[in-house]
């Protein structure tokens, strides 16, 4: 089946040499020997996740922001808030508009001319699972009813592309909109809102016209973990070189309190039990368990700032 | 979904044209505090990190006060069908900005002016001939832009150059300075750079005593110049000893 069975190389050198080139001759065949050992190659267990790391307000211009590192996938989400005037059916709501991109940075295979296919779909997964979970109330983003509410334009960049992109963009987005922070306007002489910088708001006769509503309250926040399975094998958390080798992925969305958000599998080879699906979730529970902690441990960090 | 995407203004405007208004008028003055607190040969604290991103072939960040530049290079790798067979390598640069880097939300554009003159600032640097038919893209994404983006987008470029292994015949190092009537101030915020009179701009190799693009814009009493260009050369000397610094820590973590 394979060349390397009957041949023992002798030097170490010699021997990395054909792991290297087994590697990039039989991918598949090299994935299925390590899962045979309910290992992977780079010495996970096969329902583990990758080192997760957040950090939040990387980018100063703008009103909340959230770096994460997921492996080495790297994510920047940013948001800026400007005004808007809502619609005559919903006078006291405001929007949120998600758009995901993925610049020619963070790939080989993305060039200037041809955009990745996966940004748009991730890009509407997001929304999505933005506005069904609940996690923004989109009535705190209101300023004045019928006249002036905000539209949080939320940009997420991928800076480094090595799997469960869209795992790091909900994060990245979460965390973002808890980090938030929400400037204080106050209506012009031309019926427009501007902003209230720290000097003036002592000696201007103007109100500001949002005092109580700095932050936004995130009642419950969504969860994402990405998953292939191949044979009868459940990985978590790919990267991008398992995720082109194998190619059946569910991606499981959870809210803090456990309930199921999102469930998505498009295609691929391998049709799934319902028992495939309950291990999946529980699966995603213990993500979900996992990332509300560093979650809450790098918000507290700023809370000590 | 977006309702209101025709109406939406960012309400700081306003606020920023007033204030731009006062600043003009300070800065005419002889002597006047910087809003960081350098003064004015002072150029900004350097953080500078390379393997910023692993998929590609050499990779930098930059973060020189609050302008934060992440610049990937790919390849040698093979050039697009179209192009004719070429003794030399190829170059393409691409300066690309986010839709947050500004204070006031812009559309997220490539830059084409600065991908050009990153173009030919990195053009005199690298040794062409040592991949020919082959292409190096230089990909650069701008954070946030705090002022003089383009020295940092060059300096952090030809790091990145250096990570991916291509032969280069000296690192690369550029500083911008403004000028204000008769002061001279270095490496400028944003802030300082809307109310210049003029500006310079040197990407200079210090080792070879080279200088690969001098960009010299607006108005500048004559006499000044000389003594502007002894101050960038100075200041780019010195960071082109940050560049290398950065790059043996990074070589020295490896093997450790």
């Amino acid at each position: 089946m394979t060349s390397t069975e009957g041949y023992k190389p002798e030097s170490g050198l010699a021997a990395e040499i054909e792991v290297e080139a087994y590697h990039r001759l039989f991918p598949l065949q090299y994935y299925e020997r390590h899962l045979a050992e309910s290992v992977r190659p780079d010495s996970r267990a096969l329902g583990r996740a990758r080192d997760t790391t957040i950090a939040l307000g990387p980018v100063t211009s703008a009103d909340g922001s959230a770096l994460v590192k997921i492996g080495d996938t790297t994510v920047l989400a940013a948001i800026k808030l400007e005004v808007m005037t809502p619609s005559i059916d919903s006078p006291d709501v405001g929007s949120v508009a998600v758009d995901f991109q993925m610049p020619p940075i963070c790939s080989p295979v993305v060039r200037p001319g041809r955009p990745a296919e996966v940004a748009p779909v991730i890009a509407k997964q997001l929304s999505d699972v933005i506005m069904s979970s609940g996690m923004i109330n989109l009535q705190e983003l209101s300023l004045i009813s019928g006249k002036a509410a905000w539209m949080a334009y939320l940009d997420i960049y991928c800076l480094n592309a090595d799997g469960s992109l869209f795992d790091a963009a909900l994060l990245s987005a979460t965390a973002a909109f808890s980090h938030l922070q929400i400037p204080l306007v106050s209506l012009s002489d031309d019926g427009k809102l501007i902003t209230v910088s720290e000097e003036l708001k002592d000696k201007a006769a103007v109100e500001p016209v949002n005092k109580e509503n700095r932050k936004l309250t995130i009642a419950v926040a969504p969860f994402s973990l990405t998953c292939i399975v191949h044979g009868k094998y459940i990985l978590a958390d790919p990267t991008s070189e398992e995720e082109s080798v194998m190619d059946t992925h569910v991606t499981v969305v959870l809210d803090s309190k456990e309930r199921l958000v999102s469930l998505y599998k498009a295609g691929g080879a391998v049709l799934l039990h319902t028992s495939v699906v309950k291990d999946c979730i529980v699966l995603a529970k213990q993500r979900m368990e996992e990332l509300s902690e560093i979650l809450r441990e790098s918000l507290s960090a700023m809370e000590v700032d | 979904m977006a309702t209101g995407t025709l109406g939406t203004y960012s309400p700081s405007q306003s606020l920023e044209r007033r204030h731009q208004q006062q600043k003009r008028t300070d800065f005419q003055e002889v002597d006047w505090a910087r809003s960081d607190g350098r003064n004015f040969h002072q150029c900004r604290p350097a953080f500078l990190r390379t393997g910023a991103a692993s998929s590609a072939s050499g990779s930098a960040y930059a973060e020189f006060g609050s302008t934060k530049v992440i610049v990937s290079v790919f390849g040698p790798r093979e050039s697009k069908k179209a192009m004719l067979y070429s003794d030399v390598g190829r170059l393409n640069c691409h300066v690309t900005y986010t839709t947050f880097s500004t204070p006031i939300r812009g559309q997220g554009f490539e830059h084409k002016e600065y991908s050009s003159m990153l173009h030919k600032a990195l053009e005199g640097a690298i040794m062409l001939e040592t991949f020919p038919k082959t292409t190096v893209d230089i990909f650069a994404l701008v954070l946030e832009s705090g002022g003089g983006d383009l020295p940092v987008i060059i300096s952090c470029a030809s790091l990145a150059i250096a990570d991916a292994g291509i032969m280069m015949y000296d690192l690369v190092s550029a500083v911008s300075l403004s000028c204000f009537g008769k002061n001279m101030v270095i490496d400028p915020t944003s802030e300082e750079e809307a109310c210049q009179d003029g500006s310079l701009m040197i990407t200079y190799m210090p080792s070879r005593n080279e200088v690969t693009q001098f960009t010299l814009t607006g108005e500048w009493p004559t006499a000044r110049i000389n003594e502007a260009m002894e101050l960038c050369l100075d200041a780019c000397s010195k960071l082109a000893d940050i560049l290398r610094s950065c790059l043996k820590d990074n070589a020295s973590e490896l093997t450790a």
